[in-house]
């Protein structure tokens, strides 16, 4: 794809500045080894060598404890069987993930399920933050917390800018009546508080569904109640645009409406998309970080951020590890984002090339 | 917020001025004192088989007077009065009705069941039998009568019973409590239904003597008549259809020791509760040393973690600790507050009816329609290592359904236990028999072996992950449905639960109830033709307690049995039988008891030296603590100074069963 002059020299300029650029780095990478998440925080072993046969338990099937002669027909517990070859020490070897542990599973810490201090603070070894209040890993749950997280926001980022995009650009050609009226349609819209529309939806939605489509559910109630304010730059941005002469030039030529709105003139306003995005991440973690606070995001047992929040709260004094690891986490990831946000607003800036005379 | 409240109050105001002048302009009038007596008067002379007066001497002369007198007193004779007790509730009370819309909260047994007087109590803890049921001890009645062959209990009232603001209780209101609760203006129609069909009459001798009749002469006839309270008929002068309206905020006077003025209201806030220093029965055996904080302060905190905080920082002055997490980690024996015994750490065991927390799984829903499966799924449920590993070993397993009823919960029947093994076999029996890529059962069909759990218990979502976790290793797969307390009611009573996990508060009782839970006409309509065959049009029926839709042609008439029967002896053997019966459906699966209460207190509020009593369901329910109004000085001052006290880690253990 060639890109354009215009936008290489905002490229460059957005890499020259430093805290963005390294911000959008390490987010990428965590974003990447996210991703393949598995190989990283697991239970399970991303390798095993049992009787001159290797297994590759990261992905795919379950193998059951009869894969490793053990008198159980559900899933091995691997931790368990690498103390057992350990102490055979009859050439069996596996190898654990760097953090052995699955979000979901509870570990007994002094022979109840209780939140468990951080290994480095004389608490059970590999918890490096601690467990929480069943003893789930807290690593663990912010690790795969923080991947839907994210990837909740990019796709919720993708779906409102594709709609609010549409819907502006289409009342900044179009104007007039379709204008006014869309308009009206959507102050009504927004005046809705989203906020208590999720809560009522997800107390009496039937969670029929699996945990991934429950997830789908809550991003399409967010979108529905988001899109409109992207609307508002877009319409001025498209109004401003037709004005100028290339449109003018367009409709001689015979583009159509659609045409000229997604090939001409959204090319020369993205400029103000970009720098929204970043800040409608940061506004997504929030928000689902503040509902699954309140009780009323992901079901349960999904790891996140605002769940552990909520569990430090009411710990607060007894396990200070939960509430400051997810506080910290939290705030480690919006800070990411706001960087990268300012750099791209200052690379994107106009006025760096425009004199006014 | 803080000021646009009285904005939005009046703005909505106006708009019901505005209404209420478009067509409804008799609602508003008030309705004259005179003419609720009227409309009494004429309800009683319209149901004349119901409402009897007669003369004194109509009494059979024969009767067994009872008064209860001999029974042993309540509380401790070292109790003072005086001094303010602070307590929190999450929400502030929507009305101060006792009856009627948004009545049945959780401010509601402060001023009704924790408050009033009946006219005789069941005692909390001489808890055997007579041969008419439970010991009773006497309020508002002096002496009582059972009179058998007509199913008709005499209930002599003490001539000196007032209510709270001073006018005497007599057998008028006695009356009225017939007319009020089976009136449609009080919106209740459970109330309606129970006041219609418990009873078969009542009959009116003199001012304080009356009997009231019942259909039928169930062991449990005096909780139905001793346990029950008359209605102040002076006060609802303006009875009509606006009652819940009109009544929202007004207090009714009680026959019980504490009352609300205006002034004590803080609406959203907080609102107290005075004692009546002038209660009639203030010096009265049995009530004397109980009712003695001159207020009782209820403050609204949302969150329990901060009321918690609040009764750390001495803000309130006792509070739940039933959670092991309170209990050991955040208040632990050796914490500031314990060791310098500010406060104390109180452990109850008491002997009551279970509330049942366990799994009701929906009959009428697939995979859980089949016994099998139901019966896979107990196998599957790992509740000791809910018990073990998340309560710490406090809890116990529960049996039955009816646990805690003394003789009446069967002796024998355990629940079934964890076995990986047994729930993989009874799963294959169910066509479940390999397992997934995931290790979750599968059928021929490719169907997975995937159950919802729906609950509204927030607090209990750990159990349930637990729980879940475990299930996984049998081949279960449970989705696990938290919603809101309401939303997940209403989910359950529409019987759209695949397993719903609640637990039925039930009181202390002499014998469980199996009708309401199942009984086939609570499970559908008409479930069963003539010939007890299944009626193939049969619908499920909503709104009821039967929540595993469970509807069995031979149980039933266990039901209809036991429910008509007077023989105790006989009602156990049906009892137990149903029990086994139960068992064998598997329906219910019976998760744990909380076989105790633990709270923490300052150590100013002092409890009897037995702690509280054998039936006692919450610390405050019988009011049996004092404030030592010195000793909370004292306390003060030594939490600046660092002075320390004898710490206080009490465990009440002479009611616990093994």
């Amino acid at each position: 794809m060639a890109l354009n002059p215009l936008t290489i020299r905002k490229l460059k300029r957005f890499r020259s500045i430093k805290r963005g650029y390294y911000s959008f780095v390490l987010l990428m990478l965590l974003i990447v080894v996210s991703l393949f998440g598995e190989m990283f925080v697991n239970n399970r072993p991303l390798m095993v060598s049992y009787e001159g046969k290797w297994h590759f338990p990261t992905y795919g099937a379950n193998l059951t404890g009869e894969t490793f002669d053990l008198d159980y027909t559900y899933e091995a517990d691997y931790r368990e069987l690498r103390e057992k070859f350990q102490n055979e020490d009859n050439g069996n070897w596996m190898l654990m993930p760097p953090v052995p542990f699955d979000p979901n599973e509870n570990n007994p810490y002094e022979g109840v399920f209780k939140p468990a201090p951080p290994s480095w603070m004389g608490g059970p070894s590999g918890h490096w933050l601690g467990t929480d209040t069943t003893g789930r890993d807290i690593f663990a749950r912010l690790f795969y917390g923080f991947r839907i997280a994210i990837f909740f926001s990019l796709a919720f980022m993708a779906l409102t800018y594709l709609i609010g995009i549409t819907v502006g650009c289409l009342m900044g050609y179009y104007g007039g009546i379709f204008d006014l009226v869309v308009q009206r349609l959507i102050e009504v819209w927004s005046n809705i508080p989203f906020l208590y529309i999720v809560i009522i939806l997800f107390s009496v939605i039937p969670s029929t569904f699996s945990i991934p489509a429950r997830i789908g559910m809550l991003l399409i109630v967010m979108v529905l109640f988001s899109w409109t304010s992207m609307t508002y730059y877009m319409r001025t941005a498209t109004y401003r645009e037709k004005a100028r002469d290339y449109t003018a030039a367009a409709v001689v030529l015979g583009a159509g409406p659609i045409r000229i709105i997604f090939n001409h003139i959204l090319p020369n306003t993205i400029s103000t998309v970009v720098t929204f995005m970043p800040f409608t991440i940061v506004s997504a973690i929030t928000a689902i970080t503040a509902l699954d606070f309140l009780g009323f995001g992901l079901p349960p047992p999904t790891p996140s951020m605002g769940e552990l929040l909520k569990q430090g709260t009411q710990t607060l004094t007894t396990a200070p590890w939960i509430v400051s690891s997810a506080f910290a986490a939290l705030v480690f990831i919006l800070i990411l984002v706001t960087f990268i946000g300012e750099a791209v607003r200052e690379a994107f800036d106009p006025k760096k090339f425009t004199t006014y005379q | 917020m803080k000021n646009s409240r009285p904005v939005l109050g009046l703005l909505c105001g106006a708009a019901l001025i505005f209404l209420s002048g478009c067509g409804k302009k008799e609602a508003v009038e008030t309705v004259s004192s005179t003419q609720t007596a009227d409309e009494a008067q004429a309800f009683y002379d319209a149901h004349p088989e119901f409402f009897h007066t007669k003369t004194m001497a109509d009494i059979p002369a024969d009767l067994k007077w009872d008064n209860g007198n001999d029974l042993p007193d309540l509380g401790s004779p070292d109790a003072t009065k005086g001094g303010t007790v602070n307590y929190w509730v999450q929400d502030f009370p929507r009305t101060l009705r006792i009856v009627g819309p948004d009545s049945n909260g959780s401010f509601r047994p402060w001023i009704l069941d924790n408050n009033v007087m009946s006219y005789a109590s069941r005692h909390p803890n001489v808890t055997g039998l007579t041969e008419d049921g439970f010991h009773y001890y006497p309020g508002l009645a002096t002496e009582w009568a059972l009179d058998r062959p007509n199913k008709t209990v005499y209930i002599r009232l003490n001539p000196k019973a007032r209510w709270s603001d001073g006018e005497p209780i007599t057998t008028d209101d006695v009356f009225f409590n017939f007319f009020f609760y089976r009136s449609s203006y009080i919106k209740a129609p459970w109330y309606n239904n129970f006041y219609s069909t418990k009873y078969l009459g009542v009959t009116r001798f003199d001012d304080h003597t009356f009997a009231l009749h019942f259909p039928e002469l169930r062991p449990d006839i005096y909780s139905l008549s001793l346990g029950t309270v008359p209605v102040p008929a002076h006060f609802y002068s303006e009875f009509g259809d606006d009652f819940p309206e009109r009544y929202q905020w007004r207090f009714a006077p009680t026959t019980g020791p504490y009352t609300v003025s205006e002034k004590d209201i803080d609406k959203g806030r907080s609102i107290t509760l005075r004692r009546n220093q002038d209660w009639w029965a203030k010096d009265n055996k049995f009530w004397r040393n109980l009712y003695n904080p001159d207020r009782i302060r209820l403050v609204v905190i949302r969150d329990n973690a901060k009321a918690f905080e609040a009764f750390r920082k001495g803000d309130i002055d006792f509070f739940d600790m039933r959670l092991a997490e309170d209990w050991y980690d955040k208040l632990p024996d050796d914490a500031d507050e314990i060791a310098k015994g500010y406060i104390q750490k109180i452990k109850f065991y008491n002997d009551i009816p279970r509330p049942t927390y366990g799994l009701w799984m929906n009959e009428s829903r697939p995979l859980v329609d089949n016994r099998d499966i139901r019966a896979g799924i107990q196998y599957a449920l790992n509740w000791d290592l809910v018990i073990t590993k998340f309560s710490r070993g406090d809890w116990g397993r529960m049996n039955t359904s009816a646990d805690g009823y003394g003789d009446f919960t069967h002796p024998t029947l355990k629940a079934r236990t964890f076995s990986i093994d047994k729930a993989l076999d009874r799963f294959a029996r169910a066509g479940f028999n390999k397992r997934g890529p995931d290790g979750i059962l599968v059928n021929d069909k490719g169907e997975r072996l995937s159950v919802q759990l729906t609950t509204g218990y927030e607090h209990y979502k750990d159990v349930l992950t637990i729980l879940q976790e475990e299930a996984i290793k049998a081949g279960l797969d449970i989705r696990i449905e938290i919603l809101d307390r309401t939303a997940s009611w209403k989910k359950v009573q529409e019987k759209k639960h695949d397993i719903a996990f609640v637990a039925f508060n039930v009181g202390p009782e002499l014998f469980p109830r199996y009708w309401e839970t199942n009984h086939s006409a609570n499970a559908y309509d008409k479930a069963f033709l003539e010939d007890g065959s299944v009626n193939p049009d049969r619908k499920v029926k909503v709104q009821t307690n039967n929540l595993q839709i469970f509807a069995d042609h031979e149980f039933d008439q266990i039901i209809d049995a036991y429910d008509r029967s007077d023989d105790l002896e006989e009602m156990k053997k049906m009892a137990y039988k149903m029990e086994e019966l139960l068992y064998e459906d598997a329906s219910f699966a019976p998760g744990f008891v909380i076989p105790f209460m633990r709270h923490g207190a300052w150590n100013w509020l002092k409890v009897p030296a037995d702690g509280n009593v054998k039936i006692a369901t919450s610390f405050e329910e019988y009011r049996m603590f004092w404030v030592d109004q010195d000793l909370k000085k004292a306390t003060k001052e030594a939490r600046k100074t660092g002075d320390s006290f004898e710490p206080a880690v009490r465990v009440f253990d002479q009611y616990k069963l093994d």
